[in-house]
């Protein structure tokens, strides 16, 4: 096994984390702050990408306002839905809200999905390339500059979603819900505003992955499903709600699909990361770094 | 004194009625049964009898599934893969080994059973999202395997396989289905009818109470996470043997929602709601096959409303009606 291999196999697992990444923590917050269980997340990185390809092609923006317009329309639809489905829910629902929430966003899911299949047909919609270029980054590796601003963009999503949480008001209503809901009704904390808030940047976030890799995955309607899947992944891996662990958990699964992509047989990686992801939850049942949110085992 | 004479007679009726009723035969539900052995023998349309064991198919499917979401309170989110599971070791039995379809759908049912006792023993003392997700993985994982694995199973090139009867007549399949539909019911009937079915219902309502009086989760979970898998094990090998081609398509996830969905439009924790679902629903589904997506938008949409609006799903709707009948009745009997 050379070095440069290696090396280059590492920074591939970079790149591909920052996406991982963001998809996760959006999932992570919203099973932090509302207790849902997302499955349509994968569905908002499709509208990510349709909207950005949609601003660029239709309304013929430049690459920076298409994804800044996927960025505002996912936020928007998303402040949608929760008004429109998990609204309604948590004035009927208070027992089993976990699995309930599960389900409806498989609903969601098929009814977002197949509706993008309805409105724009079976077709990929791709933009070749939003920048020229290719960046050397390593003596034996240049990555297209599309892919090393679609990283940036990711992290500085992340960055920038980190001192919100931090520094706003609005950022530390959202931590005092997904800390203890009643405490927060208690010194005044709009509850129905801060869920439509978290599901809102949510799909957000997820919508900005989409928008940022549209030259690398083109749009069509089931092109959720992997970063679905793998965001999975991610929070489970570290810890379900787990927010600030979800960021670390979406490079390390960045790295773990590289290389095993690179080393096993396709079919074989999944295996692989599955016993992987047994084993941990066998020996470490809260996920890698734990997590605030109470109950993992049943107890 | 006549009427002593006729007092044993009307007791063996009703003893017979309360016997079959503890295994869920209800007279509801022998007269749907009956209806459904009875129909096919006037029917000649041969695509209104494959729709019936389409939905028979789905209705078993939902049943074995409604035995963990309705009373455990775990969503087998990897649902379809152990169908699949089923489907493949039947088929790869006749196929490889020349292994007749009446034992290898049975040998299906074994396998796919112990994959579910291994992922429940694995998963189930965690919480159940936790164990949802994993299935999840679990079927997302077989079905990647089913596909990479070209030489033994084709992968998506699909395996041809033997069918159960040289004819591939409708009606036949149908009174194969059937008798294994209702085994089915009975026998997870007669579970969740006996102590362990207490149990069952136990933990799915309030967990803690449970484990107070004595009941280990655990085990019980893992028992029952067992033995849906196996009947969907099963109703993959018939599956197999009954269409005669397998893709890998078989375990996709959207299979398991559909299923899904069907169990809780039926109403959880009844069984048979979702077969009378099933029933209602894929026929007006096959009915609006040239609206593709619509179709399945309403899948989805169906889903969420009775999620929000009505939780008790078609058995929670016929059990109020069948509240309010007694009602009537008794307010009528009160005023008399």
């Amino acid at each position: 096994m050379e070095f440069s291999t290696l090396r280059d196999l590492f920074i591939a697992g970079i790149l591909r984390g920052g996406l991982y990444a963001l998809m996760a923590l959006g999932l992570a917050l919203v099973f932090g702050v509302m207790n849902v269980c997302h499955f349509a997340h994968g569905e908002f990185y499709m509208l990510g990408a349709y909207m950005a390809f949609f601003a660029l092609k239709t309304f013929g923006l430049n690459p920076i306002l298409a994804i800044l317009f996927a960025t505002l329309v996912t936020f928007i639809i998303g402040a949608l839905v929760e008004r429109g489905v998990f609204y309604p829910l948590r004035r009927r629902t208070k027992e089993e809200w976990v699995m309930n929430t599960f389900l409806l966003t498989v609903g969601l899911s098929f009814v977002l999905q197949n509706l993008a299949l309805l409105i724009w047909k079976p077709k990929y919609r791709g933009v070749p390339i939003y920048w020229k270029g290719l960046v050397q980054i390593s003596p034996t590796m240049g990555v297209a500059i599309d892919r090393v601003i679609g990283f940036l963009i990711a992290i500085m999503a992340i960055g920038i979603f980190w001192l919100f949480l931090r520094g706003t008001q609005m950022g530390r209503a959202i931590r005092a819900v997904s800390q203890d809901e009643r405490g927060a009704m208690l010194v005044g904390i709009d509850l129905d505003r801060i869920h439509t808030l978290t599901f809102g940047l949510s799909s957000m976030l997820a919508g900005i992955a989409g928008a940022a890799l549209l030259p690398i995955t083109q749009a069509y309607p089931a092109m959720g499903t992997g970063p679905l899947n793998a965001s999975w992944f991610v929070v489970i891996l570290v810890g379900l709600g787990n927010v600030g662990g979800s960021i670390m958990g979406g490079f390390i699964v960045g790295m773990l699909q590289t290389f095993s992509y690179y080393f096993l047989k396709l079919g074989w990686q999944d295996v692989f990361s599955l016993s992987m992801l047994i084993l941990i939850l066998l020996f470490k049942p809260s996920g890698l770094f734990g997590t605030e949110v109470k109950g993992i085992l049943e107890r | 004194m006549q009427k002593v004479e006729r007092i044993p007679a009307i007791a063996l009726r009703t003893r017979l009625l309360a016997r079959l009723e503890s295994v869920g035969l209800s007279l509801a539900i022998l007269g749907f049964l009956a209806m459904l052995a009875i129909a096919p023998l006037f029917i000649k349309d041969e695509y209104i009898l494959h729709l019936m064991v389409v939905s028979l198919f789905f209705g078993a499917q939902a049943m074995a599934f409604d035995f963990t979401a309705g009373f455990i309170n775990i969503v087998n989110f990897g649902f379809a893969a152990f169908v699949g599971l089923g489907a493949y070791t039947s088929a790869l039995l006749a196929v490889k080994l020349g292994v007749s379809p009446w034992l290898g759908f049975i040998a299906g049912a074994i396998v796919a059973g112990m994959l579910g006792f291994l992922t429940g023993i694995l998963t189930l003392r965690l919480r159940g999202i936790f164990a949802a997700v994993m299935a999840w993985f679990v079927g997302l994982t077989l079905m990647a395997l089913t596909a990479a694995m070209v030489d033994l199973t084709r992968g998506m090139r699909g395996l041809h396989v033997p069918l159960f009867l040289d004819t591939t007549a409708r009606r036949p399949y149908l009174y194969i289905l059937l008798p294994i539909a209702i085994m089915t019911y009975v026998a997870l009937r007669m579970v969740t009818n006996s102590h362990i079915g207490l149990a069952f219902r136990a933990i799915g309502q309030n967990l803690r109470a449970a484990r107070a009086s004595g009941v280990n989760p655990t085990k019980y979970k893992v028992i029952n996470f067992t033995l849906s898998c196996a009947f969907a094990g099963l109703l993959g090998g018939f599956y197999a043997h009954f269409l005669g081609i397998l893709t890998p398509d078989i375990m996709h996830t959207k299979h398991t929602v559909e299923v899904l969905a069907l169990s809780y439009i039926g109403g959880r924790g009844s069984l048979w709601g979702g077969l009378v679902a099933a029933f209602l629903v894929i026929p007006i589904f096959e009915y609006l096959k040239p609206l593709m997506e619509i179709r399945l938008i309403i899948y989805g949409l169906f889903l969420i409303l009775t999620m929000i609006f009505y939780p008790g799903g078609l058995a929670g709707l016929f059990q109020g009606i069948g509240e309010l009948i007694k009602k009537r009745r008794r307010s009528t009997e009160s005023g008399e």
